[in-house]
């Protein structure tokens, strides 16, 4: 395909896009294409292609259509409705009653795709981009359930099957083509002779996909200036078990407390404050005394830390913080009974200047000068020379009701969203694993009716691989709440089995992995138990195959090797 | 409780005086015979040759003569004896008639159908409307109540065309080819490897059929089907310009995985479902099946005009329901025994 458009006129070939004219069904072919391919080669090209071919004009709306966001990150707008009122739409559109569109739903595994099978397939064909961005927008503003419905059902009318099906997906929050954010900055990069760095950093800086890809193709990324208020990725840490992984290179890394909280970035400008959790959702009004404390700080800035239950001076325990997450507006009794502070531990941006290429020790240096300016807790930073120097401060962060150390790289630049070494995480116990629920089944006794039972597996690429079953290690009052969400993903019933779809991630403790062909992965855990429910985790963030093989051979030694690594 | 107890009356009274149900699943008792029973039964009547429908051990089993070469050859050691029943050929006791009437499935599968005084009863066993390559045509005789299987019974799953099916594997097989890529259908053993290889050798595209698959080709072959440019795969491994045909329980062993250019199509209904790609690590998703979809269910049912209608298997509860909505007396048929299915099952 090539920018024939770009010549416009009235001489422009009919069928080829004018302006402001793409049609929206050249997004919805090239995201079924791309769903299509296996490589993610493949699916750059494909993504490539058709941001080649759009017209300028609507370049910015369909990159953003193509990541499947329909808004830059930093209108902090959201379109995300709810399952029943799209299956109302549906119903409305189709003339299925809506538990014949439940049914399909967890027939298919996917509103969208289901809904599609649905459609007319001769439907549709007129929607342009432009009016797909105009008719979300007009979306996100109605607050009604009966105008979303009918603003819904409006845009199926007007869809064919498979815009239908990607519109819906993009409505639901998420395409699952196996293409990300990352792989559409590629495209651009691609598309455009960019260079990848400097798409991802301007992506970064804008919080925006669109302004990203219209700035690239007019080779104008540099223009592009850093703004707060818009998620960003978090830089993630490699995890080591012993202090000897890392006794050669002690000298380059700052040593800080690992805490036993939520991540979360803060934005910082006048009195206006945004938190974002590491599923990148705003949570600033679940956290108001952390909001306020920081809307008196002066200057503006972008903070990187932990939220953690904190009393008397000290951290406290997961459990209690488990208290005050998911809800909206806490109540003040629950505010004060279960108080959290943020622990700030990185500086990525201050009064308008972007710091993340800065090495750590500047952003440390910013950090303290914020730190002098106004009440804000820091996390201590030392060094430690010697493995044993290490092994100390690990059992006094213990002491201090910490979980364990960070170890940082000096020299090291903040890699949003990605996991490095230049980061480490030191851990001790054998450790726990992020699974995900993929299947749930009533307990006996006397948790007979409830939904206590979960199947659970790891990352294998885009599978989850079963890797073992645990009797909830929750309160009753948790497996009813999980239980009521888990009836909702459902996607198929077999018995007493309900399959789920993964969305739920468990925090499992156990005592060691065995090899198994009892589940999909290959291992067994012994005894395992939940610690706890990982609300600030997707499936993306779970545990891998990999990453359960690795653990099995440092526990084992590796039988293919031979011989154990020191 | 009463609900309950109204519902068993109700499709006892249905049945009636065709079958009933017992702890063994359904049985018609002029015969004293079970149907497609799950564990070993004296006398059975095989709807087809699938396993889940053929337990392995029956002393008895009634049933087509191209059912009964399958059974034998999938269980060689088995030593009863068989009545063979032609399609339309009647059986007949204590006044009650049975036939075997086309269900369309796979080679030699058939629906029930039982008469008897002015009554008549059709169990479809699985079938299928579409028309395949290796499957008598189904028929729609009429009938008083109907016993309809439901796998696809939800409307999201209709089906394209069967012969553009069949030109899809084939350009997708060509494509791969020309590509020099290895074409790997996924296709059951019994019935749809059968169909791709019909398929593929009307296209004089070569296959290299998995041993399970292979070794029923004897059967095919009886009832008139030729693969002149077919192999097992026990002789080697496809060469430049061969199709491969595996079940898809083999998409990632070594049989498949050590193609190293390959390109993999899934040939089943389930292909519908964008989730099945990850399943089974296909590159190409073809709802090629020996089910009938849900607009074949609903012509069915309107052609053999059942008063009543009993569903089974896969959304026996939508369809029934869907049915009811549409002024149609629908139930599901209660499960016999509840037999706790596999969790992980494809």
């Amino acid at each position: 395909m090539t920018a024939e458009h770009a010549a416009g006129g009235p001489e422009a070939l009919p069928g080829s896009p004018g302006p402001g004219e793409t049609p929206y069904a050249l997004l919805a072919a090239t995201l079924e294409q791309v769903a299509g391919e296996r490589g993610k080669l493949a699916k750059i090209d494909r993504l490539a292609r058709c941001l080649d071919s759009v017209a300028d004009e609507d370049l910015s709306v369909a990159a953003r259509l193509l990541s499947g966001a329909p808004f830059a990150e930093w209108e902090q707008s959201v379109t995300s409705v709810g399952w029943s009122t799209v299956a109302r739409a549906a119903s409305e559109v189709t003339g299925w009653d809506l538990e014949t569109i439940g049914a399909s739903t967890r027939a298919i595994g996917d509103l969208g795709e289901a809904v599609s099978l649905l459609l007319d397939p001769g439907a549709g064909g007129t929607l342009t981009v432009a009016e797909v961005d105009a008719r979300l927008r007009a979306l996100s503003g109605v607050r009604k359930a009966a105008g979303k419905i009918e603003a819904i059902a409006e845009l199926l009318r007007l869809s064919s099957p498979v815009e239908g099906k990607y519109l819906l997906k993009t409505l639901s929050g998420g395409l699952r083509i196996g293409a990300d954010v990352t792989t559409v900055e590629e495209a651009i990069a691609r598309a455009f002779g960019a260079d990848r760095e400097a798409v991802a950093r301007a992506h970064r800086d804008s919080g925006d996909i669109g302004e990203t890809a219209a700035k690239a193709k007019r080779g104008a990324l540099a223009e592009i200036e850093f703004r707060l208020f818009h998620p960003i990725g978090f830089m993630l840490a490699s995890p080591i078990e012993h202090a000897e992984e890392v006794a050669e290179e002690l000298a380059l890394f700052a040593v800080e407390d690992k805490f036993d909280g939520i991540r979360a970035h803060a934005h910082k400008a006048g009195s206006h404050v945004a938190l974002f959790s590491r599923t990148l959702d705003d949570v600033t009004v679940q956290f108001p005394e952390v909001a306020v404390g920081l809307a008196l700080m002066p200057g503006s800035f972008l903070l990187d830390g932990e939220i953690l239950a904190y009393r008397d001076g000290r951290p406290d325990s997961f459990f209690r913080l488990q208290r005050r997450l998911g809800r909206k507006a806490p109540a003040p009794d629950l505010i004060a009974d279960f108080p959290v502070a943020f622990i700030a531990y990185d500086c990525l941006a201050r009064n308008g200047r972007p710091l993340f290429e800065a090495p750590w020790t500047t952003r440390r240096e910013a950090l303290e000068a914020i730190a002098r300016e106004g009440p804000l807790l820091l996390s201590a930073a030392g060094r430690a020379d010697t493995p044993a120097a290490l092994e100390r401060y690990f059992d006094e962060a213990r002491s201090r009701g910490n979980e364990g150390l960070m170890l940082k790289r000096l020299d090291s630049p903040y890699q949003a969203g990605k996991r490095g070494r230049a980061w480490r995480k030191f851990k001790k116990a054998i450790g726990t694993l992020d699974v995900v629920v993929t299947a749930v089944e009533q307990g006996n006794g006397k948790r007979a009716g409830m939904l206590s039972d979960y199947t659970f597996g790891v990352r294998d690429g885009e599978r989850i691989v079963n890797i073992g079953k645990a009797y909830s290690g929750l309160t009753d009052e948790e497996i009813r709440r999980m239980g009521a969400h888990f009836r909702k993903i459902t996607v198929a019933r077999y018995g007493p089995v309900r399959s789920v779809s993964p969305d739920v991630v468990l925090e499992v403790a156990f005592d060691t992995i065995q090899k198994s062909n009892r589940h999909h992965s290959g291992y067994a855990l012994r005894f395992p138990r939940i610690v706890r429910i990982r609300t600030d985790k997707t499936p993306a963030q779970a545990t891998t195959l990999e990453e359960v093989e690795e653990l099995y051979r440092s526990l084992h030694g590796d039988p293919g090797s031979g011989s154990r690594p020191e | 409780m009463d609900s309950t107890s109204a519902l068993t009356r109700y499709v006892s009274e249905a049945l009636s005086p065709f079958l009933e149900r017992r702890d063994t699943g359904l049985h018609a008792p002029a015969f004293d015979a079970a149907i497609d029973p799950h564990d070993p039964a004296p006398r059975a009547i095989l709807t087809h040759a699938h396993s889940d429908h053929a337990a392995a051990g029956h002393g008895e089993i009634w049933c087509t003569p191209e059912t009964a070469g399958v059974y034998r050859r999938r269980n060689p050691e088995w030593t009863g004896t068989a009545r063979l029943l032609s399609y339309g050929e009647a059986a007949e006791a204590a006044g009650i008639t049975l036939r075997l009437v086309p269900a369309g499935h796979v080679l030699g599968s058939s629906q029930v159908l039982f008469t008897g005084g002015d009554r008549s009863l059709l169990f479809t066993g699985d079938f299928k409307l579409a028309i395949g390559r290796t499957a008598a045509p189904a028929e729609s005789p009429r009938a008083d109540v109907l016993i309809t299987e439901t796998t696809f019974g939800l409307p999201v799953f209709r089906f394209p065309d069967r012969r553009e099916l069949e030109r899809r594997l084939v350009e997708a097989c060509q494509d791969a080819i020309a590509r020099d890529l290895t074409p790997v259908a996924l296709a059951y053993s019994f019935g749809k490897a059968q169909e791709v290889a019909a398929v593929l050798t009307e296209a004089e595209i070569p296959t290299v059929l998995h041993g399970a698959a292979w070794k029923l080709l004897p059967d095919f072959e009886a009832a008139g089907f030729r693969f002149p440019i077919s192999r097992p795969y026990e002789q080697g491994p496809p060469a430049a310009g061969e199709a491969l045909i595996a079940p898809p329980s083999c998409a990632r062993s070594g049989m498949v995985r050590n193609l190293r250019r390959r390109r993999i199509v899934y040939c089943s209904g389930w292909a519908l479902r964008e989730a099945s790609r990850a399943d089974v690590d296909a590159d190409v998703l073809l709802p090629m099946s020996d089910h009938a979809d849900f607009t074949e269910l609903l012509a069915h049912v309107a052609r053999v005009g059942a008063r009543r209608v009993l569903t089974m298997h896969g959304y026996a509860h939508d369809f029934a329901r869907i049915l009811s909505d549409r002024g149609v007396e629908a139930v599901p048929l209660p499960a016999s025994s509840e037999r706790p299915a596999p969790v992980e099952e494809r």
